[in-house]
């Protein structure tokens, strides 16, 4: 049932990824420049070059034979060749791609680890201080734009303290083989992570308190307590379950975000990840990697909802028999 | 963003256009190697010493297309300089020069004959032959071949055919032996040697590797070799490239152990030049007064091969005639022209915008050429807001509804629009004083659109001769040669103003003319090229940009010229190797 259910999305997002394929091609293509012209690369400037390039990739084609060229390509499983850095784009986003995913992983641990402590410590303890202090730390997280975070973090942590490196993904002494030098990759990625989940912790941390609190004086849980349960066990169990569900959502859009990585971040702890690509791909007009990587963001938020959608019937289960039905 | 550099040349043509301040990486150079005694050299503290490593830093993601024929971006291009070498050196005032290949010309220019230094060893071993340098053009006049590079093998007899797949061979390379190459070109050009490719590609190591599969072959992307001082030992992708010293360098043993080349956000760089993390790297102009505090490290500075400048459009491309029309008649009057060109302060604008680096220049040939005309021999535009108000007044553009605005010689309001591009974090306070300096002499000059345009927007407009375009403040890269073609003749796309005339086009075949291969005679006719750009003012040139490079005071031996900043490494050494 439920893996039909999760097909029965995954087929729905066909049409709904194609749609967003069609806005993305028209809207990189309608961006001024291909590439070619311009100040961009002084190196193919010579008319004749830029004459056969243009011919060789198709640029004079019309638009909708270009695109539906792409689709051809894209459904055999051939997303093209990076016009930046020449070579397939599927190769170019694997290299590119572990260091996202440890980014954002990490980002996602950090955000539910620190998220779920610290809210369920301030909802158990309605305005204590060890609440307010919580409350109080989270809204400034929360109004701290996140560049400006990430600008004091590498301040404080890379230059006075020296800490963490100051950008890159992994050290050169340390390069060799992706699992023999995780450690030092992690420690990489750690502040940008940090950064990355700290708006998101601290919005989930207020939800969690809030559902906490809220649920802490429903009738279920007075009926536990009477019964002769013991409090850690029913904050624990009953209340913490039910408390779960709105950040289960969140979950979802979380997942949705790990292969897109953070744009902003990314470039701002010059870590090279998917998100510095799509940058560098925007503005060299390398429309086959906006492509990409735009669509494989879009999959990855379908995929993200529908684990969530799953996840609702485990924590749920009045949920869980609508998979039924709808 | 990085905020510095250009270009460089690029051959035939001295195209290679670049932005205002601003963009990451697409950056091309195609300077061979400098060998010449440079003043801008570090201060040498004690006897050079083996041992060591040190790290070279770039502020942008590089491509990874580590092979001369193939890369495009100075990303890539610095790591090549440091692994690899060409056969031919560039002197100091821009000449090419013999170096590991020398030639002999015939008497009609027409076949030269090359001869290379024996025992000089690929870094896997095999010694270089002129095989290697054939298989290089062979390799660019492909059919398959997709770097941007035609243009330097092009003037080879037969290259042609072979490029259009005629040929299975290119008739003018012939070899005689191991050591000597006799290569054949298709028309006397005086310039046949600065544009020739002059990067040998070692045959055995891509044998099996067709020529459309080459970019991305485990040859250039994971093992490249050369022939120069360091070999690679690791590359990560877009990360950083660790080199080792190549001990059967023809030069002689590298000191260093090895050179770390990595990316480093430049927005931070006076930090890592603080903790060290970097030893020598270019440095964003907008970090010059950070770093200038820093007393770890020394400042270079050296004109970059590029100018700025404010063009005027004169015209339009005719993209089926190939060939410029003429027929915008607002800049017409030169006297405008010239009187703009005397209300701008541009010493007073890049003193207070781009910390002072840049070096008032008023024609387009760079100052270290050879073939730059004199100070003294051209009107050097010095600021005067009288002056440029007499030659309005005496041209007839005169204020005549007392807006404080002059109105054009038919009594009507007079606007002119601006375009300009994004970049760095003083151009819109720049652009402003720029305006600001015409609107004191009575021109309305007003922004088009009211912002600068990001660079592609801005470029794609120029280009296609958008309406609104009028003054354009842009960038031009230079090459080595100066011959102007490419960017300065009637028939030429990138000839942004559309501006010519029958003096321009002569003098410019003229100094590519067969009397030319008479130094003297082609400099003559350059000075009075200069001097007619300096007269007619088709663009209003503003500066000739300068670099800095930032080295740590550990590092020694470091020299750095209009071309490079990595100049024979193999003698850079550090004071204490920790």
């Amino acid at each position: 049932m439920l893996l039909k259910f999760a097909l029965r999305r995954l087929a729905g997002a066909v049409p709904l990824l194609l749609l967003v394929s069609v806005v993305v091609f028209a809207l990189a293509k309608q961006m001024p420049g291909d590439g070619l012209g311009g100040g961009l690369n002084p190196g193919n400037k010579d008319p004749r070059y830029v004459a056969e390039m243009r011919e060789k990739l198709g640029y004079d084609d019309p638009l909708p034979l270009q695109y539906f060229r792409w689709v051809k390509d894209a459904a055999s499983g051939y997303f093209g060749q990076s016009f930046l850095f020449k070579m397939p784009v599927g190769e170019l986003i694997g290299q590119r791609l572990p260091a996202t995913l440890l980014l954002t992983v990490l980002s996602l641990l950090i955000t539910y680890g620190s998220s779920l402590t610290l809210g369920m410590i301030a909802g158990r303890n309605p305005g204590r201080p060890v609440d307010r202090f919580i409350l109080t730390a989270s809204y400034v997280t929360y109004a701290v734009p996140t560049f400006i975070a990430a600008i004091f973090a590498i301040y404080i942590f890379a230059v006075v303290l020296n800490w963490v490196p100051l950008g890159g993904t992994v050290t050169a002494a340390a390069s060799r083989g992706l699992w023999s030098s995780l450690g030092d990759r992690v420690v990489h990625a750690l502040l940008p992570a940090a950064v990355l989940g700290m708006f998101n912790t601290a919005a989930y941390t207020q939800f969690l308190r809030g559902e906490i609190v809220e649920n802490s004086g429903k009738n279920y849980v007075r009926t536990a307590v009477a019964k002769g349960i013991s409090r850690s066990s029913v904050y624990n169990r009953h209340i913490l379950r039910n408390s779960l569900l709105p950040l289960v959502t969140f979950l979802g859009m979380d997942i949705g975000g790990l292969l897109g990585g953070s744009v902003v971040i990314e470039n701002l702890f010059s870590y090279p990840g998917i998100g510095t690509l799509f940058v560098a791909a925007v503005s060299g007009r390398d429309y086959a990697v906006m492509m990409a990587v735009t669509l494989m963001t879009g999959f990855m938020i379908v995929a993200g909802n529908i684990v969530a959608d799953l996840l609702y019937g485990l924590l749920d289960p009045r949920i869980r028999a609508g998979y039924n039905g709808g | 963003m990085n905020n510095s550099k250009v270009i460089r040349a690029f051959a035939p043509l001295l195209l290679v256009v670049l932005l205002l301040s601003g963009c990451s990486g697409a950056d091309t150079s195609d300077n061979r190697g400098v060998r010449e005694p440079s003043s801008h050299v570090t201060a040498t503290g004690g006897e050079p010493k083996a041992g060591g490593t040190v790290t070279y830093g770039f502020p942008s993601p590089f491509k990874g297309l580590f092979e001369p024929a193939f890369y495009e971006g100075e990303d890539d291009f610095h790591v090549l300089e440091f692994i690899t070498e060409p056969l031919f050196t560039v002197t100091g005032d821009l000449t090419t020069a013999p170096g590991i290949a020398t030639w002999e010309e015939s008497a009609d220019h027409k076949t030269f004959t090359f001869k290379i230094k024996q025992g000089i060893h690929w870094q896997n071993g095999a010694e270089l032959t002129v095989e290697d340098w054939k298989f290089a053009l062979e390799v660019i006049a492909d059919p398959d071949y997709t770097g941007p590079r035609f243009y330097s093998v092009e003037m080879i007899q037969g290259a042609e055919a072979y490029h259009t797949g005629k040929a299975k061979q290119i008739s003018g390379i012939q070899v005689i032996d191991p050591y000597t190459m006799k290569v054949t070109v298709t028309a006397a050009r005086v310039n046949t040697i600065d544009n020739l490719w002059a990067y040998p590609m070692n045959k055995s190591y891509f044998a099996g590797v067709a020529v459309k599969d080459m970019p991305n072959s485990d040859q250039v992307r994971k093992a490249p070799i050369g022939i120069g001082p360091f070999k690679v030992k690791h590359i990560q992708p877009g990360e950083f490239v660790e080199l080792t010293r190549f001990d059967d360098y023809y030069k002689g043993k590298p000191l260093l152990d090895g050179v770390l080349y990595k990316v480093f956000d430049d927005k931070l760089i006076a930090s890592l030049f603080e903790q060290g993390g970097v030893d020598i790297e270019q440095a964003p102009r907008d970090a010059y007064e950070s770093l200038k505090k820093l007393n770890n490290i020394t400042l270079m500075q050296t004109p970059d091969l590029s100018y700025e400048y404010i063009g005027f459009k004169f015209g339009h491309w005719d993209g089926k005639a190939q060939q410029i029309v003429m027929d915008n008649p607002k800049f017409s009057d030169k006297r405008l022209r010239q009187a703009m060109y005397y209300a701008l302060d541009r010493k007073g604008i890049i003193d207070a915008f781009s910390y002072g680096l840049g070096k008032l220049v008023e024609t387009p040939i760079s100052s270290k050429s050879w073939a730059k005309v004199p100070e003294d021999q051209i009107n050097r535009y010095p600021y005067d807001q009288e002056k440029a108000k007499k030659l309005l007044d005496e041209a007839g553009y005169k204020d005549t509804d007392g807006d404080g605005l002059r109105e054009d010689p038919k009594g009507t309001k007079f606007v002119i629009h601006f375009d300009g591009m994004v970049g760095g974090a003083n151009d819109e306070p720049r652009t402003e004083a720029i305006l600001q300096n015409w609107r004191e002499v009575g021109l309305d000059v007003r922004l088009n659109g009211g912002a600068l345009k990001e660079m592609n927007t801005f470029y794609t407009a120029v280009e296609e001769d958008d309406p609104s375009v009028e003054l354009f403040n842009g960038v031009w890269g230079l090459s080595n040669d100066p011959d102007p073609s490419g960017l300065w003749r009637e028939n030429d796309q990138w000839n942004y103003p559309r501006w010519s005339s029958e003096e321009n086009e002569r003098l410019i075949r003229e100094g590519i003319s067969l009397k030319a291969y008479d130094r003297e005679y082609r400099k003559q006719v350059y000075y009075d090229w200069q001097k007619l750009i300096n007269e007619e003012v088709p663009m209003i040139f503003v500066a000739e940009r300068e670099t800095i490079t930032a080295v740590n005071k550990r590092l020694q031996g470091v020299k750095i010229n209009t071309l490079s900043n990595i100049i024979e490494p193999y003698k850079w050494w550090v004071k204490d190797s920790e």
